[in-house]
């Protein structure tokens, strides 16, 4: 509170010049002035200034007895005085002349009792006496006895909390000096801040004198959410290593107070698995240990259970089972038929070309194979999951053999891939009955087909884990085979299947492939993208190592390929989000050839600090943006996306680095302009922001042929499984007026066909948790399909559109779906609305505004929040999202 | 006409009446507007500027948290001068804008000519009347900035074609530029005697919220909206309010009732809306409404048109005083001597949080203020200021001021250069006289 004395109204004195005056006030011979003064004063005012100089005179008083009398009535005094907000309490200012005369009586003092309460009442009065920086109030504090710091006031203790920071840093710097009792003292205030709702000061104390572990003592059942939501959202504006030590600091209260769900949330994102493992072996109910499941399974960790986790066998499946995402199709599909989007849709319901005026309608016959293909992918996408469709499923099974695949031989060449794989995608997440319907394809003659089969049956176990492994056993002697086709459908099925698996089996096989000079580029690009994708953050140094000797091995020639982007594309996903780790790998990534040299320091640079905010890393990678490059170098289009991935961590640094990336757009050459729309993209994944939309509009007109490309993709990006009904429109006047442009059209289709992403139940966004976990896993889809898109002629126009299913890695049902005991879906009504951000908060603020009432499942769109608008039940875990497991509230009575 | 003219009226310019949907609070950042084709879509605000805007930084209170956020945004913002500065000094983007700008003062030709928008067709179109009167179908440029387009707005068109190639912004109403104040007041706090209480209220309901809004927060409370100053006539109302514009570095506007009642229907609410906009695009800012009993008593069946219009004004009043679009930092004070004949409306918390009332000084303020008026004055050694301070009759602070005034033209009269005790004597039983307009209540002596 900023106590400002000059602006206190009660007298017309001016603080400077009572403060000047001689301290021997008392003197009977008053100066005239000052009797005028006086009389300023009203007669109560008066007579306890009165008072306070007797107590004052009397302080230096010879005997023990007048003296302690005086101290104890000046201390009743100033404890009593209510101030308001505006001005200084009276008795302190009125003290306040007396200041210097009490310190200096306070020198002569001996060491006794009454000189710790001298001590006491010099400290309060040195919070508006001593000079800034002089601090006498923390050194009289320390002279002084140490009663409750509370009782002099909230106002007192952050004084002392202010003056001691800089105490400590003052005594870190002299080594010697000890800082036990300044310790003592910073318990005493932390306890006192924390009884008093006051937990960010806390904190903020704690995290001043570097001793955040005392925190962990002094919190109790009624503050320790509060305090954990305020560390945890410091974190991520810590620099490291604070920011972990904010979190684990944070697990350890959540693991005091067994809020094991919380615990676990800051395990992941600590990426800590002892501590999972820890809290699955202290918690013993089944019912949280399955919630802990779902949390798992929704971030995409890969966790086998051991038996001192659960001991049980029976319910060792059943946990494994629900990380492994077994159930996740049914739950969706569950979704999907509550709200009553069951109802397959053709491509056609999307485009909604009726509703566009004039010449677009009639301009259909323009190259009907990628118009086919085009119609594939937004099949696929709006269908993805619902297991059927118009397309793909309904003639195989209306019509039976004879014209078996009829929309798949509409298409061309590898259009059939894709299509192929469309089914995959339509069947999303359904094993069983996925292979079946795929399995005919994998015998058909045209090897493309099959490859697009193959990559069908990865897409089908993507995010799911099955005993049998048929997606494994399936692809894996496929990638031996010659044509390279085929073996990229393979590899791709495969690296989609066992995202972030680390499966031992694939590294063994799929190295040797790496090793092979022989293997064709593409094959080897895919390769490494698989054994990245796979081995997603783990720092693994064998793959690394022979991504590294593959790049050095091609000739200079292959070099300048569009397809080695993804090599050290690979590298960076070894490393993703692992931030220190990578700089061994970048050392190396130092020697190689010139071509490839700085855009593998960028791509890995800006993996590696992926989700971090680092700003540094934005400054050096805003850095390589400022140069400008002679023609062939293409490393600031991975800079720009870096820029989005380090950003994109919270919510400041988004909105911020959408004001960089403004900049890039004004200042930057064509390279970079190409990829700001992507960045942009990736930076409000399935999160519409107008001002982003804005943006993308304008730029999907731009001159240039690529980045209106990337700004039509990037608009399909944004708003990515929301339905969003004006980039809907946009796109749907961008189809027409882009008629005549196969390669823009394309990409309106597919933006078109990413908006209804799963008729809108789907989402894109790699954050989870209230945007507080960071899945690798998705993030690493969703960067694969940016990179690709940085040179769209190359792949997604080119023969290599199925890159573009490298997106079903990220994509998640946007549902909150309630569950009982039994794990069977529960209809409870709960209240979605924005999200308010209440961290540091006093009170129990709104957590959510503008809500409405629905009852589960429920969609919740980006930036949403649940909360249970019922008390019968009790929901497991306190952030709703995904699968939430509900239990009776035994304390729950009916309303009459 | 230049660019340079046009450009800024552009950057700077103040929009138009349609932004009583108060959308508008960011009109000082914007950058000059991007040419874009659509135009209408931008109306709610969310366009480019809203991109310029800076995050807003939760929690309010002040917290490592905030601090670190803070820095966090600092630390992005002088990143982008980095690379903006490091731009400008590697390809100097002056010449292209300079010719950008020639390119669209080719489009928009010489000499343009001045006619109010009529309509508006669709994004591209409008109908136009020129001066001359006849009205033409004719298209919008693509530069122009359609957020601020609507009808009635005076725009500039080509020589020729009369297609819409600028657009005039009519300013803030004159009436109310003049209401700001711009010199502060001498009088401060110092010059008020007494009136602890009032003044400690005041700074808490207008002062504190505008520039410790996180005490508040921190509390978990709405700080209040305004205050109503009440009491007899001469207790230092104005005199407050005074002080308060003297100490605020907020924006300070100021209005009697009365001038909120003009001559033709719909004006005076226009004024009202008008009044509460600019507050708004200043703030913080402090608006004193002085004498609301003007405008604000009690509502009744009214007969004449006139009174219709007032209670209007009044209507409009309520409503921005808390209506359907929240105020920010804008804090009302209210005057009156008369606050039994105001309408309940009005005063209901919520739009008037605080009433203080201003009492006749008691004999404590009575000398302080005595004090204060005679602090410069030459005085005589006989003057005893007691005997006025301690007097039965009622005074209000200004007959104090009054008779410290009479006192020293008497005292001028008689080519003193002192003010003695006698003048006192004779201006207290002036000033008394005419108030009572009565008889004295005692001889001269």
């Amino acid at each position: 509170m900023a106590v400002d004395p000059t602006s206190n109204a009660n007298s017309s004195t001016p603080p400077a010049a009572s403060a000047a005056k001689p301290p021997s006030v008392k003197d009977p011979k008053k100066s005239k002035k000052d009797e005028k003064k006086d009389e300023d004063l009203s007669e109560e005012d008066l007579a306890l200034k009165e008072q306070l100089e007797l107590y004052v005179e009397r302080v230096q008083d010879s005997d023990p007895g007048v003296q302690k009398l005086a101290l104890e009535s000046m201390r009743q005094e100033i404890r009593t005085a209510t101030s308001s907000m505006t001005s200084v309490p009276k008795p302190l200012k009125f003290l306040r002349p007396h200041y210097g005369t009490l310190k200096e009586y306070f020198g002569k003092m001996s060491e006794s009792v009454l000189r710790k309460y001298l001590a006491d009442i010099l400290s309060v009065l040195a919070m508006t006496m001593s000079a800034e920086g002089e601090r006498e109030s923390l050194k009289y504090r320390l002279l002084g006895s140490e009663g409750d710091i509370g009782s002099w006031g909230h106002e007192y203790v952050r004084n002392l909390a202010g003056e001691i920071s800089p105490e400590f840093s003052k005594r870190q710097q002299f080594e010697e000096a000890s800082i036990d009792d300044l310790m003592d003292l910073v318990q005493q205030i932390v306890a006192f801040h924390m009884k008093h709702n006051a937990e960010p000061e806390a904190v903020d104390l704690l995290m001043e004198v570097e001793d955040l572990d005392l925190l962990v003592e002094h919190v109790d059942s009624t503050n320790y959410k509060r305090t954990c939501s305020y560390l945890t959202s410091s974190a991520s504006y810590l620099a490291g290593p604070d920011d972990l030590l904010a979190l684990d600091i944070a697990y350890g209260i959540y693991l005091k107070f067994e809020d094991l769900t919380n615990a676990l949330r800051t395990g992941v994102a600590l990426d800590n698995l002892q501590y999972i493992k820890h809290i699955y072996e202290i918690s013993n109910d089944l019912l949280q240990k399955k919630q802990f499941s779902y949390i798992l399974a929704q971030h995409g960790l890969v966790l086998e259970l051991d038996d001192e986790m659960v001991a049980d066998d029976d319910d060792r499946e059943t946990l494994q089972d629900i990380i492994n995402n077994v159930k996740l199709s049914e739950g969706y599909l569950a979704l999907a038929r509550d709200i009553e989007v069951m109802e397959p849709k053709s491509p056609e319901d999307i485009y909604k070309v009726h509703l566009i005026d004039g010449r677009a309608s009639a301009s259909a016959s323009l190259d009907s194979a990628r118009q086919n293909l085009a119609a594939t992918f937004v099949n696929a996408f709006v269908n993805a999951g619902f297991g059927q469709d118009k397309l793909m499923t309904v003639t195989s099974e209306s019509s039976g053999g004879a014209n078996t695949g009829h929309w798949l031989f509409k298409n061309k060449e590898h259009g059939k891939a894709s299509a192929a794989a469309s089914l995959g995608m339509i069947l999303l997440w359904d094993v069983d009955s996925g292979l079946a319907q795929i399995d005919k394809y994998l015998h058909s003659n045209d090897n493309h087909v099959v490859a697009g089969a193959l990559l069908g049956v990865g897409i089908v176990n993507c995010n799911i884990k099955n005993d049998c492994d048929p997606a494994f056993a399936l692809l894996i002697d496929f990638t031996e085979k010659e044509d390279p086709t085929l073996r990229i459908g393979a590899i791709m099925g495969l690296g989609i299947a066992y995202a972030g698996s680390h499966k031992e089996e694939l590294k063994v096989r799929l190295s040797s492939i790496l090793g092979d000079s022989k293997t064709p580029l593409e094959v080897l690009a895919f390769t490494a993208i698989t054994l990245g994708l796979v081995y997603v953050g783990s720092c693994c140094e064998e793959i690394a190592q022979s991504i590294i000797f593959a790049l050095m091995d091609r000739s200079e020639a292959e070099l300048s390929d569009p397809l080695v982007r993804f090599l050290p594309l690979a590298l960076g996903l070894l490393y993703l989000g692992k931030q220190e780790s990578v700089e061994a790998t970048s050392e190396v990534s130092k020697t190689f050839h010139e071509k490839i040299r700085n855009y593998c320091d960028v791509t890995l640079l800006s993996l590696a600090y992926a989700g971090t905010g680092n700003v540094l890393k934005i400054q050096k990678l805003l850095g390589y943006c400022a140069q400008h490059l002679e023609k062939g170098e293409s490393h600031q289009g991975p800079a720009v996306l870096g820029i989005g991935l380090v950003a994109m961590a919270e919510e400041l640094g988004l909105d911020m680095a959408i004001r960089s990336l403004e900049h890039l757009l004004q200042y930057g050459e064509q390279n970079i302009r190409r990829a700001v729309p992507l960045s942009l993209g990736l930076l409000c994944i399935s999160n519409p922001k107008v001002n982003v939309m804005d943006t993308l509009s304008r730029l999907s007109h731009d001159s240039d042929g690529e980045v209106s490309m990337a700004a039509i993709v990037s608009l399909g990006l944004i708003g990515a499984g929301t339905n969003n009904a004006r980039i809907a429109g946009m796109l749907r006047n961008l189809s027409s007026y882009y008629y005549k442009e196969a390669g823009h059209l394309f990409c309106v289709r597919i933006a078109q066909g990413l908006v209804h992403l799963g008729k809108g139940l789907l989402t894109l966004s790699p954050y989870h948790s209230d945007r507080f976990l960071l899945s690798p896993i998705k993030l690493s889809g969703l960067i694969t399909v940016l990179h690709a898109c940085l040179d769209m002629k190359a792949t997604v126009l080119g023969k290599y559109h199925y890159m573009l299913y490298f997106l079903v890695l990220a994509m998640q049902p946007r549902m909150l779906m309630t569950v009982d005991e039994n794990l069977k879906p529960l209809s409870v009504p709960v209240r979605v609305g924005q999200a308010v951000d209440v961290v540091g908060q006093a009170g129990r603020p709104k957590t959510i505004t503008g809500f409405q009432t629905h009852s589960t499942p429920v969609l919740l769109a980006a930036g949403d929040r649940a909360e249970l608008a019922t008390e019968k039940y009790i929901p497991l875990t306190k952030v709703l999202e995904g699968f939430v497991i509900m239990k009776e509230n035994p304390d729950y009575r009916e309303e009459n | 006409m230049g660019q340079g003219q046009s450009g800024s009226l552009n950057k700077h310019g103040l929009p138009g009446d349609r932004n009583k949907d108060g959308e508008k609070k960011d009109k000082k950042f914007e950058p000059p507007p991007a040419p874009s084709r659509v135009g209408r879509k931008q109306r709610k605000q969310k366009g480019s500027e809203a991109a310029a805007r800076l995050p807003v930084v939760t929690p309010l209170t002040k917290c490592k948290l905030r601090l670190l956020k803070m820095e966090r945004i600092k630390d992005y913002l002088l990143m982008e001068e980095e690379f903006v500065s490091n731009q400008e000094r590697l390809k100097p983007q002056e010449d292209k804008n300079e010719e950008d700008r020639s390119k669209v003062d080719d489009l928009r030709g010489s000499p343009m000519s001045v006619g109010s928008l009529e309509e508006l067709i669709d994004e591209n179109h409008a109908i136009v009347s020129s001066s001359v009167g006849p009205e033409y179908y004719v298209g919008i440029l693509s530069f122009v900035d359609k957020d601020q387009l609507e009808p009635g707005c005076a725009i500039l068109m080509h020589n020729k074609v009369l297609s819409v190639v600028g657009l005039l912004q009519d300013d803030v109403d004159p009436m109310v530029s003049v209401m700001k104040v711009e010199k502060a007041p001498l009088e401060s706090y110092a010059d008020i005697g007494g009136l602890d209480a009032q003044i400690q209220e005041i700074k808490e309901a207008v002062e504190l919220p505008l520039t410790h809004p996180e005490l508040y927060e921190d509390i978990g409370i709405k700080p209040p909206k305004g205050v109503i100053l009440y009491g007899e006539p001469g207790t230092g109302k104005t005199l407050l309010a005074k002080a308060v514009a003297n100490s605020t570095s907020a924006t300070f506007l100021r209005v009697v009732g009365s001038e909120l009642i003009q001559k033709y229907l719909g004006d005076g609410p226009k004024l009202v809306r008008e009044l509460f906009r600019v507050a708004d695009d200043l703030s913080p800012s402090i608006v004193f409404i002085d004498e609301i009993d003007a405008v604000g008593t009690k509502r009744y069946d009214a007969h004449s048109g006139g009174e219709r219009e007032i209670q209007r004004t009044m209507l409009e009043l309520l409503n921005q005083l808390d209506g359907f679009d929240s105020r920010g930092d804008v804090k009302v004070i209210l005057a009156t001597n008369r606050i039994e004949s105001l309408d309940p409306a009005l005063l209901r918390p919520g739009r008037i949080d605080r009433k203080i009332e201003f009492p006749l000084p008691d004999i404590k303020t009575r000398r302080r203020i005595f004090q204060i008026h005679t602090s410069r004055m030459t005085l005589a050694d006989d003057v005893n200021l007691e005997e006025f301070v301690m007097t039965k009759d009622e005074f209000s602070g200004a007959d104090i001021k009054a008779i410290c005034t009479e006192a020293g033209l008497l005292a001028l009269r008689e080519r003193r250069m002192k003010v003695t005790h006698a003048d006192f004597k004779k201006a207290k039983e002036k000033v008394m006289f005419k108030k009572k307009e009565g008889v004295p209540e005692g001889l001269y002596m």
